[in-house]
């Protein structure tokens, strides 16, 4: 089984975020692996190891951060990494990055897609599924469980509406994972070492054989104009001391100034 | 006149709130509106459909829409959208929604918003806010595309007040159904319990609460105050809750009029989930523990301490006499 995983370095959510006239400030932010996608690449890492899959990972966006991302999922254990790098991909939406995937997947002769469900910084959740709809291919998302069954089948468990839903897939196939999938291995220093000289096949869009026009880069369907801070949730009153007056007190205020009791 | 056709969120046969709020929306911006119904059994469903602010429904009805899957969904609601000529496609907050919003505009080659809090509408353009990061931003998103497919926030939207429609209802072919992804089964652990979406006190345990034990205890007060019960992605991920009752970014976006958040931390993850609540309690034995920044009373402390004090003070406002 040959899988291909899809990987994107996303600004750190857990620092501060400034904006500033319409726009986010770029200064102190730090970018890191997408934590869908760390999931994605553990859950092909995982099947590499017990069912014999062969793994590639795929990051759309150039520069020293996409390779960062591609070397961290070979010292996962991923065992080859194409890093998709044009200017051109400088501004794009969901519908852009899957077609340059499927540009890609066009290239391989792939069984299985695994990408996260969304990315920290859109929270878009829509390329993988997207990617599915271009290449006509079967897709579950919101996965958290994918056994394999033989050659040409999976099983899958998607969180949904109702509970869990089980699903059987036909291959090819993409789906997309939560988090709660796995848990990522941390790499150990020598899988790190030896991931900085594995050799990263880095491809413009001419080399994957398609141009800006084609990937829709020149007609974005839909476009951010401007960022905003968040309305602020100020905190209330904090109570410390003997628990069981505290306590009362606060049942006291529940009742009669939120009056939510 | 813009056109929008609202996707009915059908739940276990009951027809949720989420659709009234959407058509109201719909209506308030000045659209013509219709609704899309999918599902099995659902002809019951047809007269609440058009009271919720619809002037047509599309319907599909079919045993093999008794489960879900999101090609056939998404089959009906593009049959829908062309018959109706819609300019926009609305799902209430559901991970059928999720799924299924990103196909429909892929298929009709439209933009497609998630999460989104706001519409505006003026001429032809349409813009959409949503949050973005985690909620640490939020985007004012332009659509180029003609057509614009969106999922829509929890709690985004009110219905608006006596609001009415027309009974006119078209029939949907049933769509072939997705051999190559076939859903087995539904694995349900949910009948009977309070949905959290719908609850107006709900209260969230975290890792705080330790085990089973620490879960009954608080499980107590939540049934005492018929509350939905909900957690934390720590407990969950630890085996002591199930999937579907995680609050956060990646589980339910609640907002009840009163938020109990019983040994979690605040991670924006949780924050994300539940920051729309009326009135947010915290119990919390470390007092610079990050929920205290949002919530409007905190008590620092041990909650297996506090937990049955909040009980007793509970119970007796709430039968002064006895
Ligand atoms: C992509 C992504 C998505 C995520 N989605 C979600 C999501 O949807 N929902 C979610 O909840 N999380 C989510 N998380 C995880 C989130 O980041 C936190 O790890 C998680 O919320 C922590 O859960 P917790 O507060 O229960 O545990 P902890 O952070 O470990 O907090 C436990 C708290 O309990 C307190 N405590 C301990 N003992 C006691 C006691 N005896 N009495 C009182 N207080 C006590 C501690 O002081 C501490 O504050 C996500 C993370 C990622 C990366």
């Amino acid at each position: 089984m040959k899988i291909l995983t899809t990987v994107k370095n996303v600004v750190d959510v857990e620092l501060n975020i400034h904006v500033e006239n319409g726009a986010i400030v770029e200064e102190g932010l730090q970018y890191v692996i997408n934590a869908w996608d760390e999931s994605a690449v553990e859950t092909a890492v995982q099947l590499k190891e017990n069912n014999n899959a062969e793994t590639t990972l795929v990051s759309v966006g150039g520069g020293e951060d996409n390779t960062k991302m591609i070397r961290r999922g070979y010292a996962m254990g991923i065992e080859s990494g194409i890093q998709i790098d044009d200017a051109a991909l400088a501004e794009g939406d969901s519908f852009v990055y899957a077609k340059v995937l499927q540009k890609v997947y066009e290239k391989g002769d792939y069984d299985l897609v695994i990408t996260g469900k969304q990315a920290q910084d859109t929270d878009n959740g829509q390329t993988g599924i997207i990617l599915a709809e271009y290449l006509g291919l079967p897709c579950v998302s919101n996965v958290i469980a994918i056994e394999v069954i033989d050659d040409q089948h999976i099983k899958v468990s998607r969180l949904g509406d109702a509970g869990t839903e089980i699903v059987e897939l036909e291959l090819p196939a993409v789906v997309t994972v939560d988090v709660s999938i796995n848990e990522p291995r941390l790499p150990q220093m020598r899988s790190i070492m030896m991931a900085k000289k594995k050799p990263i096949d880095v491809m413009d869009l001419a080399a994957l054989g398609t141009s800006h026009d084609e990937i829709g880069g020149a007609t974005l369907k839909s476009e951010v104009v401007e960022f905003m801070a968040p309305e602020k949730r100020e905190g209330g009153q904090k109570f410390e001391g003997d628990a069981a007056e505290i306590t009362a007190q606060v049942v006291g205020l529940l009742a009669n100034e939120a009056k939510v009791l | 006149m813009a056109k929008v056709l609202v996707i009915a969120d059908i739940k276990q046969g009951v027809l949720k709130g989420s659709t009234a709020e959407l058509l109201s929306k719909a209506k308030a911006i000045g659209a013509e509106t219709a609704v899309a119904a999918i599902g099995n059994n659902i002809e019951s469903l047809i007269p609440s459909l058009a009271t919720s602010g619809s002037d047509t429904q599309y319907v599909a009805d079919d045993p093999g829409l008794e489960l879900f899957s999101a090609g056939p969904y998404a089959c009906c609601v593009v049959d829908a959208a062309r018959q109706f000529g819609a300019d926009m496609i609305w799902f209430g907050f559901s991970e059928s929604g999720k799924a299924v919003a990103p196909r429909v505009a892929a298929q009709l080659d439209a933009a497609c918003a998630t999460d989104i809090t706001d519409v505006m509408l003026e001429g032809d353009q349409i813009e959409v806010i949503r949050p973005a990061i985690t909620n640490k931003v939020i985007q004012r998103v332009k659509v180029n595309a003609g057509q614009l497919v969106a999922v829509v926030r929890a709690g985004a939207f009110e219905a608006t007040e006596g609001i009415t429609g027309t009974e006119n209802v078209v029939r949907l072919s049933p769509p072939a159904p997705d051999l190559k992804a076939v859903i087995k089964e539904i694995v349900s652990e949910a009948s009977g319990e309070i949905d959290l979406a719908d609850a107006d006190v709900v209260i969230s345990v975290g890792r705080g609460v330790k085990d089973q034990a620490g879960v009954a205890l608080v499980k107590e007060l939540a049934d005492e105050l018929e509350a939905g019960f909900g957690s934390s992605r720590a407990m969950v991920d630890a085996g002591f809750m199930p999937h579907y009752k995680q609050v956060g970014q990646t589980g339910k976006i609640v907002a009840p009029t009163l938020y109990m958040a019983i040994g979690i931390s605040g991670a924006i993850q949780h924050l994300a989930g539940m920051k729309g609540s009326k009135v947010i309690l915290a119990v919390n034995k470390d007092p610079e523990a990050p929920i205290f920044n949002v919530a409007d009373y905190g008590i620092v402390g041990d909650l297996f301490e506090v937990v049955p004090i909040l009980r007793e003070e509970i119970k007796k406002i709430r039968s002064p006499a006895g």
